[in-house]
């Protein structure tokens, strides 16, 4: 509860002193801000808030760690764009406001015990979102993805609203640990609670993009600005998935012969339908877009698996896609890839060794690929399914080698000998912020499993 | 540890290097970890297994950190750290000597290759397992020849496949081991469906890196696309990963299914000894040549593994040895009339050995070695299979005998159509220092193991007898 004052209040300063037109000045009190929440955080639970006693946000292990890392992701993700803000100076102090609202949103979502509460948190993730994707007004595209995300995103919400209002008719509670007791006793109103579910679900695939309700991933990854990308891609999908998590495999998990078929299905298609509608992009923005379905497949096997690994899974593999989600669009920011094009990358490693590792770490660990960070989290997402879904298994390891060509032909594609003579500066962010995504990528899995 | 550590710091060194001195410091460093590898080979007691590293703390998914080998793990440990040298020997005087990426990526494999062979825990040895792909696919692609993309990428995902089928296999075992430590993996009760299930994946990953015959078809390719020491690599030390992989792991976690799965194994090694054999006398590209020589070597290995008994064990692993030596110089040897008249292709070759009668005559020796020859390590290792295939069933030693036949065939008439013949070249260097010296270290260790081969055999005996399950593993002694 402090972390997110803190935020908020950072957020509000960022806001004002977007006036001043000062990008640096603003850079370092959003930094300091999220650092502060970030310490506050850290210590929960360890010195006397003066909030202990407000009940509809609680934050035990899982969530603090979940909160953490979209702290971490935030302040990577601004430290990035920051060559991005400088160029576009009038607009610095709306992003630096509007990315903490929305992370504000993100640790409501991921600390709530209360559908009340629940419902803020996902509204004020989302609305901060719809104004940064059409942030370039001039630009046609981002215009198109604000309407897109906004109206898909506001039904998505309408048909959340009456799977709650469906769920409090048939259980009369908002609050999770009752509705889960209520459950359990069995009594309620059952066609109420599924159907209210039902819409639940749904609601939440749109949020964390996967397939049937995928459709606005990647025109709306294309059309915002990188930073946007980055954010939707981490923290957004990082946040959406743990209530998803906490919602559903908590929640209603006694209700799990009637949400795991439909979610089987979810799972199944994204992983082929991401990977095989990637195959054929020729956009940078629109293939990350649909090879964030895929992974969102895989992160929904968190979901199939009651035991309690499955939680740390999921942050290592969140851990693992993060970083590289952010890496690359760092680095696509750092190309100044204006018309989002794969072609752009031709040679880009070769020409800068750097940018060529963080390349091939990226995309290796997005493929799964033994030691990076990215194979310890579809291993032990698997390895956690692998009891009651082996089929569900088999199949998403035949979508990932499909994933491997995909992501080794962006690799040779940036590693190829390129004799033009066209030249790659990095500026000290954006080195930082892709030696911190490195680290993440090489060790997270070495550290998170101890 | 320092076994693994070394060319992890080699490779990294490699990299801040000035290019000069890269090619004498890899040199030097690579003769380092063979030093370092036979002080291990001295310090070592066959009757034993040695611990290099072990965890009692299991991580968060049941993974350790457990390194360690047993005479078998020894055996290829001394196997790569003898055959790096050699590969960057023979590269001594080619523009790639002096690359410091090339070199750095040779350590890094060799870093994958080590932990490949010294890894005690089913998930460690996953890990270096995929590792090996990176570098090798990296030298394929920088390193190789121009549009060649197509070829890799065949060659990164059938081999990625295979992988991902043995990663669901350990899962499967795991499982039910609630721990990926060797031992426990090695206790695993299976049923005999299960257990054929789970051989299955692991054979996958296997036979199509070793490459056995349905599976073979990323490899003529791929070798002919890389350079000379990409192709050293692939053929001496990573096809040989497989078979490790195979007596190490499959066998000895999956004994359940044995009986079942042994057929389809070597009748496919079987087919794979004739197929390879045959294609590869019609071959007129010189290295294509030698790609199919070797399915058809490795078809036998892998067919003699299936045999599952000590014996053919002890015949495989001098085979294995044997394969690595020979594709040195038989790579080397297509490289060098490669460079000097510009050409693969036999027909285009020839009258070679009258221009350059040092190169003449240490090509023949390795193909005489490569024709399994009385007195070459080649000729016990051969003899035993075919011996224990044979014993198997009567056919399947008819098949493995053609082999020796066919493999004369090939040989003598690539070296014939190269060496002898008219010619229409005026000039041809012979060899240089380096190459004289690797041909003779390859003759000599070769003639050395074909003499002396009871010392590996009687070496390897005591781990053989545990991971056929003979002798119970608890009377290795752990040092």
């Amino acid at each position: 509860m402090d972390a997110l004052i803190v935020i908020f209040i950072t957020g509000l300063i960022g806001l004002f002193t977007g006036l001043l037109k000062k990008p640096t000045l603003n850079l370092i009190i959003t930094l300091c801000g999220l650092a502060v929440a970030f310490a506050l955080q850290l210590n929960y639970g360890f010195y006397k808030s003066p909030f202990a006693n407000y009940q509809v946000l609680e934050f035990n292990v899982p969530q603090l760690y979940f909160s953490l890392l979209a702290i971490l992701f935030t302040a990577v993700i601004v430290v990035g764009g920051f060559g991005y803000f400088k160029r576009d100076a009038s607009h610095t102090g709306d992003y630096y406001g509007l990315l903490l609202f929305s992370l504000c949103g993100a640790i409501c979502l991921i600390g709530f015990t209360d559908l009340f509460m629940f419902f803020l948190g996902l509204e004020i993730l989302s609305i901060p979102i719809y104004v940064m994707v059409g942030i370039k007004k001039q630009d046609v595209l981002s215009a198109e993805a604000s309407i897109k995300y906004f109206f898909t995103g506001a039904f998505a919400t309408a048909i959340l609203l009456f799977g709650i209002a469906l769920l409090y008719g048939a259980t009369g509670s908002f609050n999770l640990i009752e509705i889960r007791s209520l459950i359990q006793s069995g009594e309620y109103h059952t066609s109420y609670l599924l159907i209210g579910m039902l819409f639940m679900l749904g609601a939440f695939l749109f949020k964390v993009g996967a397939v049937p309700f995928h459709f606005w991933g990647p025109d709306v990854y294309q059309g915002a600005p990188e930073i946007v990308t980055a954010f939707m891609a981490t923290v957004v999908k990082l946040a959406a998935l743990f209530a998803f998590y906490s919602l559903f495999n908590i929640t209603f998990q006694e209700l799990g012969y009637f949400w795991i078929g439909a979610l089987y299905f979810a799972i199944a298609l994204s992983l082929f339908l991401g990977y095989l509608g990637a195959l054929k992009q020729t956009k940078f923005k629109r293939l990350l877009a649909y090879s964030s379905i895929s992974n969102t497949g895989y992160a929904l096997f968190a979901l199939l698996s009651t035991s309690h690994s499955s939680l740390a899974s999921l942050l290592i593999f969140l851990v693992g896609y993060g970083f590289s989600t952010i890496a690359l669009l760092t680095i696509s920011m750092a190309i100044s890839n204006e018309d989002d094009e794969i072609a752009a990358f031709k040679g880009i490693g070769y020409k800068h060794p750097f940018i060529g590792f963080i390349m091939l770490i990226s995309l290796l660990s997005l493929a799964g690929i033994p030691p990076l960070t990215g194979f310890f989290g579809k291993f032990s997402l698997l390895m956690n399914a692998y009891n009651n879904h082996l089929w569900l298994v088999i199949l998403a390891l035949i979508s990932s080698a499909i994933g491997a060509f995909l992501y080794l032909r962006l690799i040779v594609l940036s590693l190829t000998k390129d004799e033009s003579d066209k030249t790659i500066a990095l500026n000290f962010w954006q080195y930082f912020v892709l030696s911190i995504c490195a680290i993440g990528i090489l060790g997270g899995g070495f550290i998170l499993a101890i | 540890m320092e076994l693994l550590i070394l060319p992890l710091i080699l490779g990294l060194v490699m990299l801040i290097l000035p290019s000069g001195w890269c090619k004498l410091v890899g040199g030097l460093g690579s003769l380092a970890s063979l030093a370092i590898a036979i002080f291990h080979l001295m310090s070592f007691d066959p009757l034993t297994q040695v611990v290099l590293n072990s965890s009692i703390d299991k991580m968060a998914f049941g993974l350790t950190l457990n390194f360690g080998y047993d005479s078998l793990g020894l055996v290829m440990i001394m196997l790569t750290n003898a055959i790096i040298p050699l590969i960057l020997l023979s590269n001594w005087n080619r523009e790639l000597a002096g690359n410091k990426l090339f070199t750095a990526l040779v350590f890094f494999m060799q870093l994958g290759l080590l932990g490949v062979f010294t890894a005690q825990d089913g998930i460690m040895f996953y890990i270096f397992w995929e590792f090996t792909l990176l570098p090798i696919f990296l030298i394929l692609y920088w390193f190789g020849a121009k549009e060649n993309n197509k070829v890799l990428f065949k060659f990164f995902i059938y081999t990625l496949v295979g992988s991902l089928a043995m990663l669901l296999s350990f899962i499967a075992l795991g499982i039910n081991a609630q721990s990926f430590a060797y031992q426990d993996l090695v206790n695993v009760q299976l049923s005999q469906k299960m257990a054929c299930w789970v051989m299955s994946g692991f054979l996958l990953a296997f036979a199509i890196k070793i490459p056995l015959f349905p599976f073979h078809t990323w490899q003529p390719a791929t070798y002919t696309s890389s350079p000379m020491a990409g192709t050293m690599l692939l053929s001496a030390l990573m096809l040989k990963m497989a078979l490790y992989g195979m007596m190490k792991w499959m066998l000895p976690l999956t004994s359940e299914g044995i009986e079942v799965m042994k057929w389809p194994v070597i009748i496919l090694g079987a087919i794979g000894i004739v197929y390879g054999a045959v294609i590869a006398i019609k071959q007129n590209d010189i290295k294509t040549l030698f790609a199919f020589a070797s399915i058809s070597h490795l078809g036998l290995i892998a067919a003699g593994i299936m045999v599952f008994n000590t014996s053919a064990w002890s015949g495989a692993i001098i085979q294995i040895i044997n394969h690595s030596l020979i594709s040195i110089g038989l790579f080397l040897a297509a490289d060098i009339l490669e460079k000097r008249t510009g050409t693969r292709k036999l027909d285009e070759l020839g009258g070679i050995a009258k221009i350059a009668p040092r190169f003449g005559f240490w090509f023949a020796a390795i193909v005489f070695a490569a024709l399994s020859i009385p007195f070459s390590a080649g000729f016990i290792g051969e003899f035993i299979l075919i011996k224990e295939l044979f014993s198997f069933h009567v056919l399947i030693g008819i098949l493995a005998v053609s082999s020796l036949i066919l493999g004369a065939v090939y040989m003598l008439r690539s070296y014939q159509l190269s060496m002898f013949g008219p010619t229409k070249l005026t000039s041809f260097q012979d060899l240089t220092w380096n190459e004289t010296a690797v041909f003779v270290v390859l003759s000599i260790s070769i003639l050395i193991i074909g003499l002396f081969s009871t010392y590996i055999i009687d070496y390897t005996a005591p781990a053989i007898r545990v991971l056929t399950a003979i002798t119970p593993f608890n009377q290795l002694i752990i040092e």
